[in-house]
């Protein structure tokens, strides 16, 4: 039987989401969201402070810009702000309903730049594939940490919106495929194919670019 | 197992956690299938990749921006102390616009207290009995009216106004009394004048 040349360690490997997220998170969510709602602006504080990691993180790889990432996780906090009484903890997790507060404001602001995007000129492509090679050059391909970062967000920029998604939602934010699924609003089914199709586009950007995976 | 289930269970068999019948059958179907195990290979190594990333870190002027924005939020570093608030409660209220507002306030109400006798230097409980408050305004407000009018009938201007609309109206009053008759009298007259003069012609 032949074998797929798959790296080995994969397949003891426990992804860290399923030891991320535990009870204890869970509840600590739950009693912040209902201090928040008592008024409480201490509980508002520590809210901000737990998940603006997670909101930036997800804007600034689905937009590749510090600046807009930094505008809209002003945005979603300001709209958790607004809306919070609309969460009802008994119907899902706070993570999994800020995620999707997050998406739809990072859908709005995608159609909304889809103009800026198509009139941005070719001299920004080509200075930034010019400083992805030089990087390449120096490190024999082989990249790690910030360097990685760097180029996993030129390459996350040329899927789809739709796969883009995903792979950050799974690879970088590390939410199951349930959580992905009431996200994205689709079955948990497409999660996987859209992750799986996600995946592969991005391995071979990495390969066309020549870097080591 | 087809290609299409295989692309279901490929994330689970990428994360470790296919187990058993399912997890033979879809490596029966990787041996002999091209394509899948091209795309098992792909996914295997964007994964890989991706585990060597570090993660996107917020800037922490952030925190900042977004404390700064929410309505009623601010870190407990910008939190005021005791008599910083003490102080800042009184901050707004002594801003210039409020103080004048105050002032003319106090002075007001010193003015009607005045107006209505009321002596703030002696106050007794008794001086604030709304009848006797009534009553002194009324009181207070008949001799203003009394001295008014005899200040302005003794003004020499409104004497001499009043003198001489007097005497018009004694005047056109004379006039009336006569009548057609006082007309015909000075007519009358007229013609005497006239023969007189002729007269002394002759």
């Amino acid at each position: 039987m032949a074998t797929v040349a798959i790296p080995a360690a994969k397949w003891n490997w426990v992804p860290p989401y399923q030891t991320a997220r535990t009870a204890n998170s869970l509840d600590a969510d739950a009693q912040l969201v209902e201090r928040c709602l008592n008024g409480q602006d201490a509980a508002w504080e520590d809210l901000v402070k737990l998940h603006t990691r997670r909101v930036y993180s997800i804007c600034y790889r689905f937009t590749n810009s510090d600046a807009e990432a930094q505008d809209l996780t002003q945005d979603v906090f300001m709209r958790v702000f607004k809306n919070l009484k609309s969460f009802r903890s008994g119907e899902g997790l706070f993570v999994v309903w800020l995620t999707r507060l997050t998406r739809n404001l990072l859908i709005d602001h995608y159609r909304r730049t889809r103009l800026e995007r198509a009139t941005e000129s070719l001299e920004d492509q080509a200075k930034t594939l010019e400083e992805t090679t030089a990087m390449l050059a120096r490190t024999d391909g082989m990249l790690a940490g910030r360097e990685a970062s760097e180029v996993l967000q030129s390459a996350l920029q040329k899927l789809s919106p739709e796969l883009r998604e995903t792979v950050i939602l799974r690879d970088l934010e590390e939410l199951e495929y349930r959580e992905i699924a009431q996200v994205l609003n689709v079955p948990e089914g497409t999660v996987k194919s859209r992750l799986n199709r996600g995946r592969a586009e991005l391995a071979r950007v990495l390969k066309r670019w020549k870097v080591r995976v | 197992m087809t290609c299409a289930e295989l692309e279901i269970l490929l994330c689970d068999y990428v994360d470790g956690t296919l187990r058993g019948a399912e997890k033979s059958a879809l490596e029966s179907h990787l041996a002999g299938c091209s394509a899948c195990t091209e795309l098992a290979k792909e996914v295997a190594a964007a994964t890989a990749f991706i585990e060597r990333v570090a993660p996107a870190e917020p800037p922490a002027e952030l925190l900042t921006r977004i404390f700064h924005e929410l309505p009623s939020v601010r870190p407990a570093a910008e939190k005021r102390s005791w008599w910083r608030k003490l102080y800042g409660g009184w901050v707004g209220v002594l801003q210039p616009r409020y103080v004048m507002g105050m002032a003319m306030t106090v002075l007001s109400f010193s003015m009607i207290a005045k107006f209505a006798g009321i002596d703030m230097r002696q106050l007794r409980p008794s001086d604030l009995d709304p009848v006797k408050i009534w009553a002194g305004i009324d009181d207070r407000t008949h001799r203003a009216w009394d001295r008014t009018v005899k200040y302005y009938e003794n003004l020499r201007v409104v004497i001499e106004v009043q003198s001489r609309l007097k005497e018009w109206s004694d005047q056109d009053a004379g006039g009336t009394a006569q009548g057609p008759g006082g007309s015909r009298q000075a007519a009358g007259s007229g013609q005497k004048q006239q023969a007189g003069t002729n007269e002394k012609k002759k």
